[in-house]
């Protein structure tokens, strides 16, 4: 059993304080993705967690076991890192089996590991070769084969599909999931690409400004996010964001005629909306929005329409299907359901119940 | 590299200084060769052909034998205690600390000065009246009384090597230290997390990046070494007992001193034929560290 605690932790550099009190508890066989844009801080948890650099202030247990103050090796924790650091001059096999040769575990011991993990990820017939006459997906299966060999407690990567190229982002993305699945293995992973958190994580921490805003799984990240930051950070294209203004009864979305009837607090509302919750056939008891088609763009499965409404625009992902021409007047609808509502000032989700008209 | 024949036009834009190279280093070789089969003097007539006699005479000379030992001492202990100076020094100043971008320019200094001067330098340190290194050693109490450092020939050898180990080893610390920031911190940190303690991470992480640089700092500084004058002929003209004569002093001696410019000649030629084996491991290290740069 592997679990991972942290509490209150801080870390400043001088003045500045980049990690603001992080509060986690990971179970066993988590896979836990740290996702934020540059600066917020996720590298920064990360390398107090492997024991490179230390925290200000709070508490780092795994398996009930503090881990302020204990160096980097005695930790039972393997890092895989962006740009692969492996060791020019060793093979392959003694790359992977470099923390247990420093560990002094026997030969035979050793090479029967590193077997192991070559044969889990596919690379064993490149065991004698140096690491500067392999590609970047098979450096990275080296790098991650270098961390699987010890059986840590915890296992970290640090942005580790960064440096490869789409199509093998993608294998190497499945690759990881089906390894996690198959070890049941405890995993912190930094990203800053929210693909891979959707399809990696079991829960995913967004982080912003050195604090979690919100700690949830994929589902509730992308479908109930707590804060505005939140829910135009997830999802590509972004949520669209409408201002209201209180009306009888309701609130009126933008300067459109649309209402949504509801109980609402007196505060000033934005709704979010995802694109791919407009729909452009009628939903009862939903929300008709009407505008004009600025703008489609054709990806392939769906098309990308911005729906110019009166004085705002929203973008809608719409089935490839629909024949759509530019400058057309369009009604798209969508479920109340599907709404999100945060304070406008404070941008943190309000939640609002709908007003159903009794049937 | 393209192997097409370049156009005459680049060959006439290249010719002023083909005409100026030639002059002043091609025809002096091949008179430097010519003169080497001659028993010709400085002045006076041009001499006469005598073959190889003087290679043959100055292979069984004993000046010549130890002359060519004094060199390959002189090298050896100057290149090797360089390589390793030049290496601690850099692995400190790639650490973190107040004052050490002040400690790096100051580190350029010895390098920097001429080795006339820097032969002047040490020749007041090593001066048996007032020299500063015998002050230093009889108050610290290492030394009974002042001591001629260059007059000795137990002695005198080993005062030049220090003297040129002084000025150079910044060379060797320069290049080893951009070689140092070269390295990954990741690697680095991915050693650290893998148990590897200071020697492990130094053999297995900082050494491969520094090899190859080193090997390029070794091969000049080797040629350099061999080479070496103006040091030698500043500190100690050779002297005492001949026991500071390199090939270069011999050469010098032999061609204007003994006025032989015959023989001179075919003994700088020996020279030329020694360091060209060096360059050419120089030309081959280069090309091996350019074919693993991928």
């Amino acid at each position: 059993m592997s679990t991972l605690e942290l509490h209150g932790i801080r870390k400043s550099y001088g003045a500045l304080e980049t990690l603001k009190g992080i509060d986690l508890d990971l179970q066993n066989g988590e896979f836990l993705v740290l996702l934020g844009a540059s600066g917020c801080g996720k590298s920064t948890l990360l390398n107090m967690i492997s024991g490179l650099s230390e925290p200000t202030a709070g508490e780092i247990i795994l398996d009930g076991r503090t881990l302020n103050g204990v160096h980097p090796k005695d930790r039972d924790i393997a890092m895989v890192f962006q740009s692969y650091a492996l060791y020019p001059n060793l093979t392959v096999a003694r790359n992977i089996g470099f923390g247990l040769e420093m560990r002094n575990v026997d030969l035979t011991t050793r090479k029967k590991a590193v077997a192991e993990a070559a044969e889990m990820l596919q690379i064993s017939h490149l065991l004698d070769r140096k690491p500067g006459d392999l590609s970047g997906g098979q450096r990275q299966r080296v790098a991650i084969g270098r961390a699987m060999v010890r059986k840590p407690k915890l296992f970290l990567f640090d942005e580790p599909l960064s440096n490869l190229d789409a199509k093998l982002r993608m294998e190497m993305r499945s690759e990881l999931k089906r390894l996690h699945q198959m070890l049941g293995v405890t995993v912190v992973y930094v990203t800053h690409d929210q693909i891979e958190a959707m399809t990696l994580a079991t829960r995913i921490a967004v982080m912003n400004g050195g604090q979690i805003e919100q700690l949830g799984t994929p589902a509730e990240i992308y479908n109930r996010p707590t804060s505005r930051f939140v829910a135009e950070f997830m999802g590509a294209p972004p949520m669209n964001i409408l201002p209201t203004s209180a009306v009888a009864g309701g609130l009126r979305l933008g300067t459109t005629k649309t209402v949504w009837r509801c109980h609402h607090p007196a505060s000033e509302i934005v709704v979010g909306i995802r694109p791919e919750a407009l729909k452009t056939k009628t939903i009862a008891g939903g929300l008709r929005l009407s505008g004009r088609v600025e703008l489609i763009e054709l990806t392939g499965p769906e098309q990308i329409v911005s729906l110019a409404l009166d004085g705002a625009s929203i973008t809608a992902s719409l089935p490839a299907e629909e024949e759509l021409r530019l400058g057309q007047a369009l009604d798209l609808y969508v479920d109340t359901e599907r709404l999100s509502a945060f304070d406008a000032e404070t941008g943190l989700r309000v939640e609002i119940t709908s007003e159903h008209p009794k049937a | 590299m393209s192997t097409e024949r370049l156009p005459l036009r680049v060959w006439l834009l290249m010719l002023p200084l083909l005409i100026v190279m030639l002059t002043v280093i091609g025809w002096p070789l091949i008179d430097t060769i010519r003169l080497s089969f001659s028993d010709a003097r400085l002045v006076g007539t041009g001499g006469h052909f005598v073959g190889l006699h003087n290679f043959t005479k100055m292979l069984s000379n004993s000046y010549f034998h130890s002359a060519f030992f004094t060199t390959l001492k002189f090298s050896l202990w100057s290149v090797t205690l360089e390589l390793v100076i030049g290496v601690l020094v850099a692995l400190l100043l790639n650490q973190k600390f107040h004052g050490r971008t002040l400690l790096r320019a100051l580190l350029i200094l010895p390098w920097a000065l001429p080795t006339v001067v820097n032969a002047t330098l040490w020749r007041l340190i090593y001066n048996p009246e007032y020299g500063a290194l015998n002050a230093a050693l009889t108050q610290l109490g290492f030394l009974d009384s002042y001591r001629s450092w260059l007059g000795e020939p137990g002695t005198a050898l080993t005062a030049l090597i220090v003297a040129d180990v002084w000025k150079n080893f910044p060379l060797v610390a320069l290049i080893a230290l951009a070689a140092l920031q070269a390295i990954p911190n990741d690697i680095r940190a991915a050693a650290i997390s893998d148990g590897a303690n200071v020697w492990r991470r130094f053999r297995h992480v900082t050494l491969p990046y520094l090899l190859g640089p080193l090997m390029v700092a070794l091969v000049l500084r080797t040629i350099e070494a061999f080479k070496v004058f103006d040091l030698i002929w500043i500190m100690t003209r050779g002297g005492p007992a001949n026991s500071t004569r390199s090939l270069s002093i011999l050469v010098y001696q032999e061609a204007f001193a003994f006025q032989r410019a015959g023989s001179g000649a075919s003994l700088a030629l020996m020279i030329t034929l020694m360091i060209t084996v060096l360059a050419v491991a120089y030309l081959f290290i280069m090309r091996r560290l350019a074919g693993e740069g991928r």
